[in-house]
C-alpha cells in the first residue's frame, strides 16, 4: 500500500552446462526480471562477454516468422481464440515438424495466386480507366495510331483549340467531357504541342487497343468479374484453412515465441569460456522460491546469492503493490509515469478520490445507472485488452459513486427525486416561475451553490496539503543530505503559506462552511490577532521556500489558482445539471405538456418530436458528463496533485517468462 | 429616465439584469480565452495522436488544460447569479 512491491537483487552463477536448465526454469517461474549485461562501461566484468544464443535458435525463429506471416495473412491473433483446451508440447512439436511446411506451402501458393489475380484485376481496371474517355471517339482505336505520316494527339482542352499548322480536329459533343482529338503531320507535332500549351491542353495517352472503346471496356469488365470470382474462391479456401488450423497456428506461435525468447536469453547474460552469470530482480517474497527451484533443476551445481542493494537509485524495476480494487487506477499512473521504487505510489488514494470527484461532478442516479449498465455491457467487448478492462472497472466504480451522489443530491436525469437533497442542494431554478406552475414546488429550488463551491475548495485545500506532506516524505526518503532537508522544509513552507493565506482570509471575511476568525480581538492598526498569526505563518513559509530556491517564490500565485481550480468539481457538475434541466424543460414543459393538455394529430407528432429532443439532450449530456467527469478529476490529479510531490519514471517490472494461454507448461 | 422616477422595483430589476450581463460576460470572455488556448493545443494534439495513437489520453488531457480559465469564469458567474 502506497509502496511498490519490495524487490531483491539476485545473482545466479553456474557453469555453462547448466545454462539451459537455468533458463528454462527461470522462464517457467516468470518472476525474474533480468538486468541486461552491458559489455562496455562501468558495469563490465573483466573476462565476461555477452552470451551466444542457444543452439537451434535460428531454426525456431525461422519457423516463428513463417507462422506469424501466415497469421497476419489470415488476420488472426491470440485474443480471438476462446478454446479452453491447451495443446500439449510434444504434439505441437510433432505437428510443427510435420504439418507446418505443408500448411505454409499451401498458404503461400494461395496467397501468391491471389496476389497475381488481384494485380491482374488492377491492370484491367487501369485499362478501363484509360479507355473511358474514348467511348464516343469518332473512329475505332486502331485508326487513331500507327500511321507513318500522321500523328494523333488526344487530350482535354479548356477552350476550343485552334492551331496554325494544318490539322484535323474532333471535339467531343457530350457535355460531361471536352475531349479533343487532333490529327497533325508528324513534322508538325512539336509545333502543335507547343501551341496547345496556350489552350491549357491536358494530353492523354491513346490506348494501344483495337476496336471501339465501349466494347473493349465491356470485355474487360467481364474479365474482372471472372477474376473476382476466382479471388473469392481462393479466399474461401483460405477461410477453411484458417478455421482448421487457427488453434494450431496460434498455440505453436505461443510455444515458439517462448522457445525463441529462451534461446535468445544468453544475449542478456554475461558469459566467460566455461561459466555464465546473470543478475536480476525478484519480488522479495519469492526469493526463497528461486533458491529452491534453481538448486533442484541444477542438482546443486549453481550459485545463487542475494546481492546487497546499496543504493536504491540503482532503480529496481517497479511492480505495483495495491489492494485489488486499486488495480484499475494503475492505468492512470502508467499514463502519467510509473512511480520510482522509493517513491510513494498514489494509486490507492487515486482509486478512492477519483470516483468521489467523478460522483461530485456527475451526481445523478439516472446517468450513473446508464454508465453502470454501459460498463457492464462493454465488458465483453474489451476482453483480452488489459487496459480496456481497467478502464471499464474505473467506469464502473465511477458510476457507482455517481449513483451514490445522485441519491445525495436527489437527482435523476435532471428531475428531482421525491426527497430533499441531503445537506447541500444543487437544484437550479430552470424555467423560472413557469416550472412552478407545472407542479414543481418552489422549495425544491433552494440551492446551496456558494456552499458547494466552498466545499470543493475544501477538497482542494486538503488534497494539496496532503500532496505537500507526501512531498516532505519523498524528499526525506529520496534526497539525502543538506538538499534533502531544504526540500523537506520547502514543502512545509508551501503548506504554511497556503494555510497562512487561509487564516488571514478567515480573519477578515465570513465565508460559509469555513471558520470565522473575524471576531478575534484587535491587536494594532486594525489588524486582529488571527490576521497577524496568518501573516507570520505566511512569511515563515516564504522563508522556507526561498531557502531552497528563491525563484520558486514566483510560483506563489499558483497556490490560489490551484486551490480555486478545484471549484471545477462543482462548476462542471452544475453545467451538467443545467443541461439536463434545460432539456427536460424544453422537451416536457414547452413541447409535450401543452400538447397533452389538448390532444390533436399534429400534437402527437409534436410529442414524438419532444421525446426525440429529450433523448438527444440526455444522450449528449451523458457523453459530456462522462468526458467532463472523467477528464477533470484526472487533470486535478495530474496537474494540481502530482506536481507537488510526484516525479515518476520507474522502470516497469517485466519478468522473464510468459503467461501461457494456449499451450501446456512443459 | 431620471433619478427621481426610478422606483425601488426598477432599481432591483436593473441590478438583477446587470448581474446577469456580468455573468454572461464572465463566461463568454473566458470561453473565448479557453478557445484560443485550446486552438493550438488541440491542433498539436491531433497531430501527435496521428503519429502515435498511444498518447491519446495524454493528448486529450493537454487539450483540456486551458479549460481552467473558463471554469473560473463559470464560478464567477455562478457566484453572481446565486449569491
Amino acid at each position: 500500500m502506497f509502496h511498490p512491491e519490495s524487490m531483491s537483487r539476485l545473482l545466479i552463477v553456474a557453469s555453462k552446462q547448466q545454462l539451459e536448465p537455468v533458463i528454462t526454469e527461470l522462464y517457467r517461474m516468470n518472476i525474474f526480471h533480468i538486468d541486461d549485461y552491458i559489455e562496455k562501461g562501468d558495469d563490465e566484468w573483466e573476462g565476461f562477454r555477452i552470451g551466444m544464443p542457444l543452439a537451434g535458435a535460428d531454426v525456431t525463429s525461422a519457423a516463428l516468422v513463417k507462422i506469424r506471416s501466415i497469421a497476419s495473412a489470415f488476420g488472426i491473433s491470440k485474443d480471438d481464440i476462446n478454446e479452453s483446451e491447451r495443446s500439449s508440447i510434444l504434439e505441437l512439436k510433432r505437428r510443427i515438424e510435420q504439418d507446418l511446411p505443408a500448411i505454409a506451402e499451401e498458404v503461400e501458393k494461395l496467397l501468391s495466386n491471389r496476389n497475381r489475380l488481384e494485380s491482374a484485376t488492377k491492370e484491367y481496371e487501369q485499362k478501363i480507366d484509360s479507355l473511358r474517355p474514348f467511348t464516343d471517339a469518332p473512329a475505332p482505336l486502331e485508326l487513331l495510331q500507327g500511321f507513318d505520316t500522321i500523328s494523333f494527339i488526344a487530350g482535354y482542352a479548356k477552350e476550343p483549340v485552334n492551331l496554325s499548322v494544318p490539322h484535323e480536329k474532333w471535339e467531343s459533343s457530350s457535355k460531361t467531357s471536352n475531349l479533343t482529338i487532333l490529327a497533325v503531320k508528324n513534322s508538325d507535332v512539336s509545333t502543335a504541342e507547343k501551341e496547345l500549351l496556350e489552350f491549357q491542353f491536358q494530353k492523354i495517352q491513346i490506348p494501344q487497343e483495337s476496336g471501339s472503346a465501349s466494347q473493349i471496356i465491356q470485355e474487360y469488365g467481364q474479365r474482372i468479374e471472372e477474376l473476382k470470382k476466382e479471388i473469392a474462391e481462393i479466399s474461401a479456401q483460405m477461410e477453411t484453412i484458417k478455421n482448421r488450423h487457427e488453434f494450431f497456428l496460434m498455440s505453436s506461435e505461443e510455444f515458439l515465441t517462448g522457445d525463441v525468447e529462451q534461446a535468445e536469453a544468453p544475449l542478456r547474460f554475461a558469459t566467460s569460456e566455461h561459466a555464465f552469470s546473470v543478475t536480476g530482480w525478484v519480488p522479495s517474497s519469492k526469493v526463497s522460491k528461486v533458491f529452491e527451484n534453481m538448486d533442484k533443476v541444477c542438482a546443486g551445481k549453481v550459485y545463487v546469492s542475494e546481492l546487497e542493494v546499496e543504493d536504491y537509485n540503482e532503480m529496481p524495476p517497479v511492480e505495483y503493490h495495491n489492494p485489488d480494487f486499486a488495480h484499475p487506477t494503475e492505468l492512470f499512473m502508467d499514463l502519467y509515469s510509473r512511480p520510482r521504487y522509493t517513491e510513494l505510489d498514489p494509486s490507492l488514494l487515486m482509486a478512492i478520490v477519483f470516483p468521489i470527484m467523478f460522483g461530485l461532478i456527475l451526481g445523478d442516479v439516472g446517468y450513473g445507472t446508464v454508465l453502470l449498465v454501459m460498463s457492464l455491457g462493454l465488458r465483453s467487448l474489451v476482453r483480452g485488452s488489459e487496459a480496456g478492462m481497467q478502464l471499464i472497472a474505473i467506469l464502473r466504480n465511477c458510476s457507482i459513486s455517481s449513483i451514490f451522489f445522485g441519491i445525495f443530491f436527489a437527482e435523476i436525469f435532471g428531475f428531482s427525486l421525491p426527497w430533499e437533497p441531503f445537506w447541500l442542494s444543487r437544484h437550479i431554478n430552470v424555467g423560472g416561475s413557469g416550472a412552478a406552475e407545472h407542479g414543481v414546488a418552489a422549495a425544491e429550488h433552494v440551492s446551496h451553490i456558494p456552499q458547494l463551491l466552498v466545499l470543493s475548495i475544501w477538497i482542494g485545500i486538503l488534497h494539496i496539503t496532503l500532496a505537500r506532506l507526501w512531498g516532505v516524505r519523498n524528499a526525506a526518503v529520496m534526497e539525502k543530505g543538506h538538499h534533502g532537508n531544504l526540500k523537506m522544509f520547502a514543502n512545509i513552507g508551501w503548506i504554511m503559506v497556503m494555510w497562512g493565506i487561509l487564516i488571514a482570509i478567515w480573519a477578515n471575511f465570513t465565508i460559509p462552511l469555513m471558520p470565522d476568525l473575524s471576531g478575534t480581538p484587535e491587536l494594532f492598526a486594525g489588524l486582529n490577532i488571527s490576521t497577524i498569526a496568518g501573516i507570520v505563518i505566511l512569511v515563515l513559509g516564504l522563508v522556507f521556500i526561498a531557502r531552497e530556491n528563491a525563484l520558486d517564490l514566483l510560483e506563489i500565485p499558483t497556490i490560489i489558482s490551484n486551490v480555486l481550480s478545484y471549484t471545477r468539481l462543482i462548476a462542471v457538475g452544475l453545467s451538467s445539471v443545467a443541461i439536463a434541466m434545460v432539456t427536460n424543460f424544453i422537451a416536457i414543459d414547452m413541447i409535450i405538456n401543452p400538447q397533452l393538455a389538448n390532444l390533436s394529430i399534429l400534437g402527437v407528432i409534436l410529442i414524438i418530436a419532444g421525446l426525440v429532443v429529450f433523448l438527444f439532450g440526455h444522450i449528449l449530456n451523458t457523453a459530456l458528463g462522462l468526458l467532463g467527469g472523467g477528464l477533470h478529476p484526472l487533470r486535478l490529479h495530474y496537474v494540481e496533485f502530482f506536481t507537488k510531490f510526484y516525479r515518476g519514471g520507474g522502470k516497469k517490472y517485466s519478468p522473464f517468462g510468459m503467461i501461457r494461454k494456449l499451450t501446456e507448461q512443459n | 429616465m431620471t433619478a427621481e422616477t426610478m422606483t425601488v422595483e426598477i432599481a432591483q430589476a436593473s441590478a438583477a439584469g446587470l448581474k446577469a450581463i456580468g455573468a454572461g460576460i464572465a463566461v463568454g470572455l473566458t470561453g473565448l480565452g479557453a478557445g484560443i488556448g485550446e486552438m493550438s493545443i488541440g491542433a498539436a494534439a491531433v497531430g501527435a495522436v496521428a503519429e502515435n495513437k498511444d498518447i491519446f489520453g495524454i493528448a486529450l488531457l493537454f487539450t483540456v488544460l486551458p479549460e481552467t480559465i473558463v471554469i473560473f469564469g463559470l464560478v464567477v458567474a455562478l457566484l453572481l447569479m446565486f449569491q
